[in-house]
């Protein structure tokens, strides 16, 4: 009788381990890109230009990566793409201004009662639609519309109430800040630091606490963690809260940088889903650092490009993403 | 050991890793032409991964896959049906929104109606061969007793008649060599007996050459010809049931308990 | 047989726009362009299990083929209509090879990104597509004007029909070509659904590993399902564009997609027949908003705008949540679950 001969494990060859290397940390490749990207265009177009588009991009990119992180939470736990978390961010815009400007009040208060107002939404339509939903096992197709129409229906209401007219928060847009001879905006510079401080919040305490551990438990089987005797009820009502408060956030940071309009959250939603997949599903440092890396690549290109185009270079990286590497490339790599 | 007979499967050294793991870890393994072969194992030793890799379904790393003679290592899955390697899945793959006619019209080769131009240039062709298909199909339901449940909804079926469509499906592609994956698992007794003497009856009279995953040592031991022990990613013996069983590295990794056990107990094979 | 606000009573919603030939027409040129659309999302997500969240590209790059070929090339109407139905074939297939391995979530999310990129290149890329203007018959040369080889055939339709019907609708052969078309489309459809081609596409929409054991290309049977679906939104493309007579980014916006998603469920997954049907009755309701006459306030222009978007909003929700197979779907077919 004939054993199975074990094939000699030869040294593998160079190539194969940088090939190795790169399919587990793809991350090292992706930032090498984006250095290489970085000294052409500090060649091309110099330093200055560079960092100063490259300012700009973090707040965008700020944004992009709060949107991601509700989105990625929701989408890793409760498999659920939810088309209306653009709208969600809407909606907070509209909130802030609510306080804002309507009622004249400071935008810190508009802030929290973005947060607020809209972690409540996601809480109301977690108990009306996608709890009932989830019951009755609904498939994946079934939720996506549901959500589209969701998307929807929150922009017919903003609509409604507040027409298609285009309106602003009341910021200081003018006054800047000189820093190592790069004029940032006051309102970037403080969109870019609230965005990255709550995210990185976010991100320890999705790492570190109770909650954060239950959260990905439930990411990687929910109704293994129902039967491992986690209250999956809470887990997932905060899920809602935290993915409604940060689009909440998104939303007002969006309004304070540029403008508040109905479509505002839905333009941003395809720039958000491409952070989300770059950053790996369910990873919310992966998110933040994916938002970051569109937004700077999208204020990049209008260095090479008429800023037109700007907003197609979200979709462009996203196309890319979902085509050489769909499980994502700054998270944890999962089987797709 | 004697070799002789033509290998109609010839595995070797492959490798499949997931991540750092090496799932498949240089299996190496020769499918004896019309002989039946049961691949067994502990649980995670990496039968359904092999299978994976030998159909096309996984990529595997390295490694080499010889069909009937031809190197197909990588190649797609459904290039290795048409060639005569065809498989079943684990969990049945029974197409549940579709009748079990369709179901089993599916699955026969050579059909010009699968051709866009052909529906609109050769409709007489495409007519005659579906004629043929739906005879053969509605013979080999027959067969299996499922005729009665042709009109009916795949889904509407009990778990032990999904398996019976399932393995009559995979007839109905003209197999040269069947993968059957765990075929036994969640059918009743009764049901499964008939799926050993379907597949006995197939060896003989069709010549089809069968490898199957099983774990119900009685079923390897009185219904296989040949079999296959797995573990960690490796084939450690392959041998008729007489030879593996006194096999010693087969008992230290796997089947020692369980020989003691059906030794033991009134199970026990003749 | 136009409504003339100003005579009708101000503040009193009216129904007299029911018996008003042109809201009918209206609806009826809709609903054929969105049934045309809906039958190529059925073969994709109905039948073969592709979730093709892009359809408003294939009807952009057709509508926008067609016109950039006859307005900035000079080409023939009739001669560029296959050409642009043939662009939006190739732009599927080179959309599709790469993707369809996806996902389906991920293969949505990629289609919806293609889509807007198409959009984006037809806002932003003037020179060929007139940017936000669009494109339109070009005053100064009227001979290069897509409407132009149409308009002759239109007329010669309605003279024929003014045997029967004095001053009849000026749309009204479009409405006819249109609704032929969904038709031919209709039956094509069915014949191929029944075919061995159908079957496979079915098999893959159950369960593609299981077509693969079984020896089909999937990925082949795939593309194909999904160049289709691009010829039916390219042929949508044209009519949208004889309908509004120009071609604008706007009208392309990945709204329309959801729309024509809206008439699918309306109608039923995995039925060809509900597809008129669903088309019909989701324009009927959504022109309904246009029609009738509602009191402003509260009904601004924006407002009605608002309330067709949370129209179609609600319809999706519930029927998701109450009756995902829409009114004709068969309910053992039920192709919303995993």
């Amino acid at each position: 009788m004939e054993a199975g001969q074990v094939t000699e494990r030869a040294a593998p060859a160079v190539g194969e381990q940088v090939a190795e290397r790169l399919r587990r940390q793809p991350w090292v490749g992706a930032v090498g890109v984006i250095a290489l990207i970085f000294i052409a265009l500090v060649i091309g177009e110099g330093l200055h230009d560079v960092a100063q588009t490259g300012v700009n991009g973090l707040s965008l990119g700020a944004i992009y990566a709060l949107g991601a992180v509700g989105l990625t939470l929701v989408y890793g736990i409760l498999k659920l793409v939810n088309f209306a978390q653009g709208d969600f961010l809407t909606f907070g815009a509209y909130m802030a201004y609510l306080v804002n400007v309507t009622w004249g009040m400071p935008l810190v208060v508009g802030v929290f009662w973005a947060m607020i107002t809209t972690a409540l939404l996601g809480l109301f339509f977690e108990r009306l639609l996608w709890g009932p939903m989830r019951a009755k096992r609904a498939g994946f197709l079934q939720l996506i519309l549901m959500s589209i129409g969701l998307a929807f229906l929150l922009r017919a209401i903003v609509q409604w109430f507040w027409s298609t007219e285009i309106r602003v928060l009341d910021v200081n847009t003018t006054s800047t800040v000189d820093f190592l001879g790069l004029r940032v905006g006051q309102t970037q510079l403080i969109v870019v630091i609230v965005g990255v401080g709550v995210l990185i919040a976010v991100g320890l305490m999705l790492r570190w606490t109770l909650l954060g551990k239950q959260m990905r438990a439930l990411s990687d089987d929910l109704e293994l963690a129902e039967t491992a005797g986690i209250d999956t009820r809470r887990v997932i009502n905060y899920t809602w809260i935290f993915a409604g408060a940060l689009a909440g956030l998104a939303g007002v940071l969006a309004a304070a940088v540029t403008e508040i309009y109905p479509e505002l959250g839905f333009e941003l939603l395809l720039p958000i889903f491409a952070a989300v997949i770059l950053g790996g599903i369910g990873d919310a440092f992966g998110a933040l650092a994916a938002g970051m890396v569109i937004g700077v690549m999208t204020e990049w290109s209008t260095l090479v490009i008429d800023a037109s185009w700007k907003t197609a270079v979200g979709f462009l990286v996203l196309v890319i993403v979902l085509i050489i590497r769909p499980q994502g490339i700054f998270g944890r790599a999962k089987a797709i | 050991m004697n070799d002789d007979g033509r290998a109609l499967l010839d595995v070797d050294g492959v490798v499949k890793r997931f991540g750092g793991i090496r799932a498949v870890d240089g299996a190496t393994m020769r499918i004896r032409d019309g002989a039946i072969t049961a691949l067994i194992g502990p649980n995670g030793a990496g039968k359904t991964t092999l299978f994976n890799v030998v159909t096309g379904f996984y990529r595997g790393e390295r490694g080499s896959v010889i069909f009937d003679g031809k190197p197909v290592f990588g190649h797609p899955p459904h290039e290795l049906a048409r060639r005569g390697m065809v498989r079943t899945f684990q969990i049945t793959k029974a197409l549940a929104a579709m009748p079990v006619i369709d179901n089993m019209m599916l699955a026969a080769p050579n059909q010009p109606g699968e051709r866009f131009r052909n529906l609109v240039l050769r409709p007489g062709a495409v007519r005659t061969r579906e004629r043929e298909v739906r005879k053969q199909a509605m013979e080999l339901l027959e067969v299996f007793n499922l005729a009665e449940l042709a009109d009916h909804y795949a889904g509407t079926l009990s778990g032990g008649q999904r398996k019976l469509l399932e393995l009559a499906r995979a007839l109905m592609a003209q197999p040269k060599l069947l993968l059957l994956d765990e075929p036994m698992a969640g059918i009743n007794p009764t049901l499964g007996k008939r799926l050993l003497d379907h597949m006995q009856r197939l060896r003989k009279e069709e010549g089809v050459t069968f490898l199957f995953i099983e774990h119900d040592m009685e079923v390897v031991m009185n219904h296989s010809d040949r079999i296959v022990v797995m573990a960690e990613g490796k084939v450690i013996a392959e041998g008729e049931p007489h030879e593996v069983r006194k096999d010693r590295r087969v008992i230290d990794a796997y089947l020692g308990e369980v020989v003691v056990d059906t030794a033991a107990g009134e199970r026990s094979p003749a | 047989m136009s409504i003339d606000p100003g005579t009708l009573a101000p503040l009193a919603v009216t129904f007299k726009s029911l018996t008003d030939v042109d809201f009918w027409v209206s609806v009826g040129v809709l609903a054929g362009i969105y049934a045309i659309v809906a039958l190529g999302l059925q073969l994709n997500t109905g039948f073969t299990g592709i979730v093709n969240f892009g359809m408003a590209a294939f009807m952009a790059i057709g509508a926008y083929t067609m016109a950039i070929l006859v307005i900035k090339a000079g080409f023939s109407f009739w001669l560029s209509l296959p050409l642009a139905v043939g662009t939006s074939m190739l732009f599927g297939v080179i959309v599709g090879l790469p993707s369809l391995r996806l996902r389906a979530d991920y293969f949505a999310i990629a289609t919806i990104a293609m889509a807007e990129v198409i959009r984006l290149f037809a806002q932003n890329a003037r020179g060929l597509t007139g940017g936000n203007q669009g494109l339109f018959c070009d005053l100064d040369n009227p001979s290069n004007c897509f409407p132009n080889a149409w308009n002759d055939l239109s007329d010669s339709i309605n003279n024929f029909v003014s045997n029967f019907w004095t001053d009849p609708p000026t749309l009204l052969p479009l409405l006819i070509v249109i609704w032929i078309v969904v038709g031919l489309a209709t039956l094509a459809l069915t014949y191929l659904q029944r075919s061995p081609w159908g079957r496979v596409l079915r098999a893959i929409r159950e369960d593609e590993d299981a077509a693969q054991a079984l020896g089909k290309n999937t990925v082949a049977f795939k593309l194909q399902s999904l160049a289709i679906a691009a010829v039916l939104g390219s042929i949508a493309g044209f009519f949208l564009a004889l309908d509004l007579r120009t071609v604008h980014p706007l009208d392309f916006e990945p709204l329309v997609t959801f729309f024509a998603f809206s008439v699918l469920i309306l109608g039923g997954m995995g039925s060809y027949r509900g597809v008129a049907f669903g088309a019909v009755l989701f324009w009927f309701v959504l022109e309904g908003t246009r029609f009738i006459d509602l009191p402003d306030p509260p009904f601004t222009e924006t407002r009605i705008a608002a309330l067709r978007l949370a129209i179609t909003g609600l319809l999706l929700i519930g029927l998701m949540a109450f009756r995902p197979q829409g009114l004709f779907g068969k309910r053992e077919e039920m192709v919303l679950g995993e």
